[in-house]
């Protein structure tokens, strides 16, 4: 493995563990598909990464950069933080025909789903 | 079926169609556009002899995004006879996405 596969995993491990925790917070719950979960901790990861900020996953900027230093956009975005809205579904609240019933979710299934989409 | 096309094609493969033309944009780390593609597949499949499916990625495509001012993924168009006639933003199940494209559409 490589310094840089460490790191990518590191940030990896610190994305689940905010959106676990986060989850908890709200009362939100994870996609009763958890690989809709991993697609986006996963791309938050990747964003912390390339841009220092968990930019969200679920949108089209034109500048990723401008839109880091605007705030708006990184998780948790302002829509979640006032209204609890996470359009890329990463966190529901009860009622969402989506919810499952998980504020967790296994390492090995991000890791699966990292894996897939190499 | 569903064709996946980029930039360079949009204008042609939307404009001047006989057969109304649903657009889907989509992103590679979005989890409900994960959702949101069987759906997506299975109404090209089902409805290909009257709906055109067009699928394409938001990053590697920005004139096309910013053409149809998307923002959020995943996003749909609806385009008749040139014109947009319906937009959708975010992840929809397929008799949610039916019952939109029906009151557009006739056949559906």
């Amino acid at each position: 493995m490589t310094s840089s596969d460490t790191q990518n995993n590191k940030t990896l491990a610190a994305m689940k563990n905010f959106a676990e925790q986060y989850a908890k917070r709200t009362d939100t719950y994870f996609c009763s598909d958890l690989s809709v979960t991993a697609v986006v901790i996963e791309g938050l990861a990747r964003h912390k990464e390339e841009l220092g900020s968990p930019l969200c996953p679920c949108r089209h900027y034109e500048d990723k950069e401008a839109e880091v230093k605007n705030t708006f956009w990184n998780c948790p975005c302002v829509p979640m933080r006032e209204r609890k809205e996470c359009h890329c579904m990463l966190f529901l609240t009860p009622d969402n025909d989506f919810a499952g019933d998980a504020q967790d979710i296994p390492m090995e299934t991000l890791e699966e789903v990292k894996a897939s989409m190499a | 079926s569903l064709l996946e096309i980029t930039d360079a094609e949009f204008e042609q493969e939307t404009q001047g169609q006989t057969k109304p033309v649903l657009v889907y944009f989509w992103a590679s780390w979005c989890g409900p556009c994960r959702l949101m593609a069987p759906a997506i597949q299975a109404i090209a499949k089902d409805y290909g002899d009257k709906l055109k499916v067009l699928k394409l990625e938001v990053d590697p495509n920005p004139a096309a995004v910013a053409q149809c001012k998307v923002e959020g993924v995943p996003a749909l168009r609806l385009f008749k006879n040139n014109e947009l006639v319906m937009t959708h933003e975010g992840a929809i199940a397929k008799p949610k996405l039916l019952e939109l494209l029906k009151e557009e559409l006739d056949f559906i």
